[in-house]
C-alpha cells in the first residue's frame, strides 16, 4: 500500500472512513426549524454550521466579524452559529466531496463562483424554490447580474450570491500622464500601444504574472468572449476557434512581439506583477481585484494609481461582439444550502441576515468585498469603488457546465506548457496549435460526460 | 518526508543495529545452521498467533478495505455527476483501465516517476554514505555538523519546496548567482529542465535519510572489528571497502528501498515547486492522480491509475526484496 500515490490513497481511505461510520450518528438538529407566530425561524437550541473560507488578509476582523453575526443571529432565532473556515479550494474540495458521499457536514457553504457549476452538478446543493428565495429576502434582493452563475438557468439556482470580487485593472497615473495619454485604454489593442509608449528602462507599460494558477485563463476567456465566442456553445467546446488563438498570440506577445511586459513575469505570480506594479515599474497593473487597495494604498504608488474596468474590445476589433461586455468574470462568492441539512428554515434564515442591506455593507467595510445586495451596491458612494462597482455590472458569468473545470484547466495548461517557449522570446505557432488541440479534445471529452451526467 | 518518515528510520536503525552483531553472533555460534533442513523450535510451535488479532484487525480496517475500495471504484464511472451515490455508481469494468493506460499520460508519469526516484537515490547513496563516514570519527565540532546534516530532512517538505521555488524563480537568487560566474540555465520551474529541478532539489532533501541510515550501520561495526583489521595492516581503503561496507548492505538496501518508495510517492515537493498544472515534464504519478481526482474529478479513473501504478512498481519490488532478502524470516536476525 505505501506504493500507492498519496492522494488516491487519501481519497480511497476517506471512502473507507465514510462507508463505515456513513450510517452513524445523523447530526444534532433532528427536525427543521419551526417557524412560529411572527413569521420568525425558531431555533432555539439548534447549531448551524457555516462553511467558509479564511480571510487570510484580515484574519482577526474575521473572527470578530463571526462572533458578531452569531451573536445577531442568536437573538433573532435563538440558534448557535458554529463558524469552520477553509484555507484553500483544495481544502474545501475535500471537505464538500466528503460530505457529499456521507450526507452529513455543514448546513451553509461558501462557494467561489468559478466552482458554483461543478458544486451543482454533483445534486448535493438545494436548487432553491420560489419559497425558498423568498425566505433569503427574495430574488430581486440580489444585484442581478451577480445572479448569472448561480444555476444553468434562472429556475433552476443553488447559488446564493454573497459577494462580489469583479476582476479590474489598475493604472499609474504618473506614468500614464508621463506617456501623454489622458484616459486608460478600452480595447485590448490600444492597451498594447499604451503600454509601448510607457516602456523605458526597467519600467514596463503591463505588470502580469504568466506563472499564476489563474489569470492566464481569464485573459484568454475574456478576449475570447469579446470576440464573440463564449467557449462552450451548448454540448460543443470551441476552443479550436481563430479567436482563441488569436487571444494566446496577443496575451504571449505583450513578451515576445510588444515587449511590454518585464520578461521575468514568465516566473511570475500575480502577487509578484502586484509588488512591480506597488513599486511604480509599471503602467498598467491587470487582472486584480479591490483587495489589492490595502498592499497598494502602503506602497510607493499610493495616492498615484485607480482601478478601472479591463478592456472589452477583443483584439483586431473595433467593438464587443459579445452581448455582455464581459469585462470580468463574474466572480465573488456564493452560498449554498447542503441538501442533507435538517435545518433548512434556519439556513435560509441565516443567509437572509447576512446578505441584508446593512451587513452586507458591514461587510463591505471590513473585507473590501463588493456587495451582493443590490440596494447596498447602489449606496456605495467611495470613488475609488465606483470602477469596481462598474467592473461588477458588466462581468459575464463562466459557462455553467460540471466541465469547466475541466475546460479552465485547459486553458491554464496551454500557458503553463508555453512558458519555456515565452522565456526564449518566441511561441512556436505549430507548438501552441498543438497545445491548443489537446486541450480542445480534453475539454471536449469531458463536456461530453458532462451532458451525459 | 521529515514526519511520517521518521518512524521508519527508528525502525530500520533498529534493524540495522540488531541485525548486524547477531551476524556474527549466529555465524559463530551456530556453524552449520544454514546448511541442513532446520527443525521448528519449540517456540515456533506454540507462537501465541491470537496477539496478532488486533493489529490484524487494524490491518485490515486501514490497508485491506480501502485497497478493495479502491480496486472498486476503478471499474465505476465515479465522476462529480455519480458521487454523491457512489455505491451505484455505473459500473463499466475495465473502461478506466483502458483510458488510463491508452488515453491519459499514465506510463509517462510512471516512466517519470520512476526515474526521477532512481536518478536521486543514485546520487544520494554515496553522498549519505561520505557524511556517515566523515562524521563516524570523534571531532571536534562533531556534534554540531551532524546536527547540521540533519536540517534538510528536519524540514517539512513544503518550507523545502517553497524555500527552492523562491530561489529558482526567473531572475531569482540561483541564476543572479550563477550569472555571476557567467552561467545562465534558463528556466528551472518550467520545461524540460523541471525535471532536473526535482531531481536536485529531492537530492538536497532526502539525502540525510540515507546518511542516517549508514551512520546506524557504521555504529553497529564492533570495536574489535576495526582492532583486527587494523592488526592484520588494513589501511583506510581497504578497512573501509572489505570491513565496513559490508556492514552497510542490510541499512543501505533498507535506504534504498524506502527511499525510492518516498520519491515516488512525493507529492508535496513536486506541487509546491511546479504547482498545477504541472509541466508536462514533472506530471509525475502523485500530481497525474491528484489532478485526475481533484481537478478534472474522474475518481474512478484516477483509482485505476493509482491501481496500476500500484502493481508497475509492486513488481521490481518484489523481485529486489527476494534479492535482497529484506523480508527473508530464515535469514538470521530476521526473527527474534
Amino acid at each position: 500500500m505505501r506504493f500507492k500515490s498519496t492522494t488516491g490513497l487519501a481519497a480511497v481511505v476517506t471512502a473507507a472512513a465514510l462507508a463505515l461510520t456513513g450510517c452513524g450518528s445523523g447530526g444534532s438538529g433532528s427536525s427543521g426549524g419551526s417557524t412560529n407566530a411572527n413569521g420568525k425561524v425558531d431555533g432555539t437550541g439548534k447549531t448551524l454550521n457555516v462553511l467558509v473560507g479564511v480571510q487570510t488578509q484580515y484574519p482577526e476582523q474575521q473572527k470578530q466579524w463571526q462572533s458578531d453575526i452569531a451573536a445577531k443571529f442568536k437573538a433573532q432565532t435563538g440558534a448557535d452559529v458554529k463558524f469552520e473556515t477553509f484555507a484553500s479550494a483544495n481544502d474545501e474540495l475535500t471537505r464538500i466531496q466528503t460530505s457529499v458521499v456521507s450526507g452529513q457536514g455543514p448546513d451553509i457553504y461558501g462557494l467561489g463562483t468559478t466552482f458554483t457549476p461543478t458544486a451543482y452538478a454533483t445534486k448535493a446543493f438545494v436548487t432553491l424554490s420560489d419559497d425558498d428565495w423568498k425566505a433569503v429576502g427574495g430574488k430581486d434582493r440580489f444585484n442581478q447580474a451577480a445572479l448569472g452563475i448561480s444555476g444553468p438557468d434562472k429556475d433552476h439556482m443553488a447559488g446564493i450570491p454573497f459577494v462580489s470580487r469583479p476582476f479590474v485593472m489598475a493604472y499609474n497615473k504618473d506614468l500614464l500622464a508621463a506617456a501623454g495619454i489622458d484616459k486608460p485604454a478600452t480595447s485590448w489593442d490600444e492597451l498594447a500601444a499604451q503600454a509601448k509608449k510607457m516602456t523605458k528602462g526597467d519600467t514596463y507599460g503591463i505588470a502580469t504574472g504568466y506563472k499564476d494558477n489563474y489569470d492566464p485563463w481569464k485573459f484568454i476567456w475574456a478576449m475570447s468572449v469579446q470576440a464573440g465566442n463564449p467557449l462552450v456553445d451548448g454540448n460543443k467546446l470551441k476552443m479550436d476557434d481563430p479567436t482563441v488563438k488569436k487571444a494566446y498570440e496577443t496575451y504571449f506577445g505583450w513578451l515576445t512581439n510588444d515587449k511590454v511586459v518585464d520578461p521575468a513575469s514568465v516566473g511570475w505570480s500575480n502577487s509578484n506583477a502586484v509588488a512591480a506594479f506597488a513599486s511604480g515599474k509599471a503602467g498598467y497593473l491587470m487582472m486584480t481585484t479591490s483587495s489589492s487597495i490595502p498592499t497598494l494604498d502602503k506602497s510607493a504608488v499610493a495616492g498615484k494609481y485607480q482601478y478601472t474596468v479591463m478592456p472589452t474590445i477583443a483584439p483586431g476589433e473595433t467593438q464587443s461582439k459579445s452581448d455582455a461586455p464581459a469585462a470580468s468574470i463574474l466572480s465573488g462568492d456564493n452560498l449554498v444550502v447542503a441538501d442533507y441539512s435538517k435545518q433548512k428554515d434556519l439556513a435560509f434564515a441565516y443567509i437572509n441576515l447576512i446578505t441584508s442591506k446593512d451587513e452586507q455593507l458591514n461587510y463591505q467595510k471590513i473585507f473590501g468585498d463588493l456587495p451582493a445586495n443590490a440596494e447596498a451596491l447602489a449606496s456605495l458612494t467611495d470613488p475609488k469603488l465606483k470602477p469596481v462597482a462598474d467592473a461588477a455590472a458588466k462581468s459575464k458569468a463562466t459557462p455553467f457546465t460540471g466541465a469547466w473545470g475541466d475546460i479552465q484547466l485547459g486553458l491554464l495548461n496551454v500557458t503553463v506548457q508555453s512558458i519555456p517557449d515565452l522565456a526564449a522570446g518566441k511561441v512556436d505557432e505549430s507548438a501552441l496549435d498543438q497545445r491548443i488541440k489537446d486541450a480542445q479534445n480534453k475539454g471536449q471529452a469531458s463536456l461530453d460526460r458532462a451532458s451525459k451526467g | 518526508m521529515s514526519t511520517d518518515a521518521s518512524h521508519e528510520v527508528r525502525l530500520a536503525a533498529d534493524t540495522a543495529a540488531s541485525r548486524a552483531p547477531r551476524n556474527t553472533d549466529d555465524a559463530g555460534q551456530q556453524p552449520g545452521h544454514k546448511g541442513g533442513p532446520r527443525r521448528k523450535g519449540l517456540s515456533e510451535r506454540n507462537r501465541p498467533l491470537w496477539m496478532l488479532i488486533p493489529g490484524g484487525a487494524l490491518m485490515i480496517i486501514i490497508i485491506v478495505v480501502p485497497l478493495l475500495l479502491g480496486i472498486y471504484m476503478s471499474v465505476l464511472n465515479l465522476d462529480q455527476y455519480t458521487l454523491r451515490k457512489w455505491i451505484s455508481a455505473p459500473l463499466i469494468g475495465a473502461e478506466n483501465f483502458v483510458e488510463a493506460v491508452t488515453d491519459s499520460p499514465l506510463l509517462h508519469a510512471v516512466w517519470l516517476s520512476v526515474s526521477y526516484s532512481l536518478l536521486a537515490m543514485v546520487v544520494t547513496l554515496p553522498l549519505g554514505v561520505a557524511a556517515a563516514v566523515a562524521t563516524q570519527n570523534a571531532f571536534k565540532g562533531r556534534a554540531v555538523i551532524r546536527s547540521i546534516f540533519l536540517i534538510p530532512y528536519v524540514l517539512p517538505s513544503f518550507v523545502v519546496a517553497t524555500v527552492w521555488r523562491t530561489m529558482l524563480q526567473p531572475g531569482g537568487i540561483v541564476d543572479e548567482a550563477l550569472a555571476t560566474v557567467g552561467i545562465h540555465v534558463g528556466l528551472w520551474l518550467n520545461g524540460p529542465q523541471t525535471f532536473w529541478t526535482l531531481v536536485l532539489v529531492q537530492i538536497w532533501a532526502s539525502w540525510p535519510f540515507i546518511y542516517l541510515l549508514a551512520l546506524s550501520g557504521l555504529q553497529s561495526v564492533d570495536h574489535e572489528v576495526h582492532e583486527a583489521s587494523a592488526l592484520d595492516g588494513a589501511l583506510w581503503w581497504n578497512k573501509l571497502r572489505y570491513v565496513v561496507f559490508p556492514y552497510l548492505k542490510g541499512p543501505l538496501s533498507l535506504a534504498f528501498l524506502i527511499g525510492m518508495l518516498h520519491h515516488i510517492n512525493n507529492f508535496t515537493l513536486p506541487f509546491v515547486l511546479f504547482g498545477v498544472p504541472a509541466p508536462s515534464d514533472v506530471e509525475v504519478l502523485p500530481i497525474l492522480t491528484y489532478v485526475t481526482s481533484f481537478q478534472s474529478f474522474r475518481f474512478g479513473l484516477s483509482a485505476a491509475m493509482a491501481f496500476i501504478s500500484l502493481v508497475l512498481i509492486a513488481i521490481p519490488l518484489f523481485v529486489y526484496l527476494r534479492a535482497v532478502k529484506l523480508d527473508d524470516a530464515d535469514t538470521p536476525g530476521g526473527k527474534k
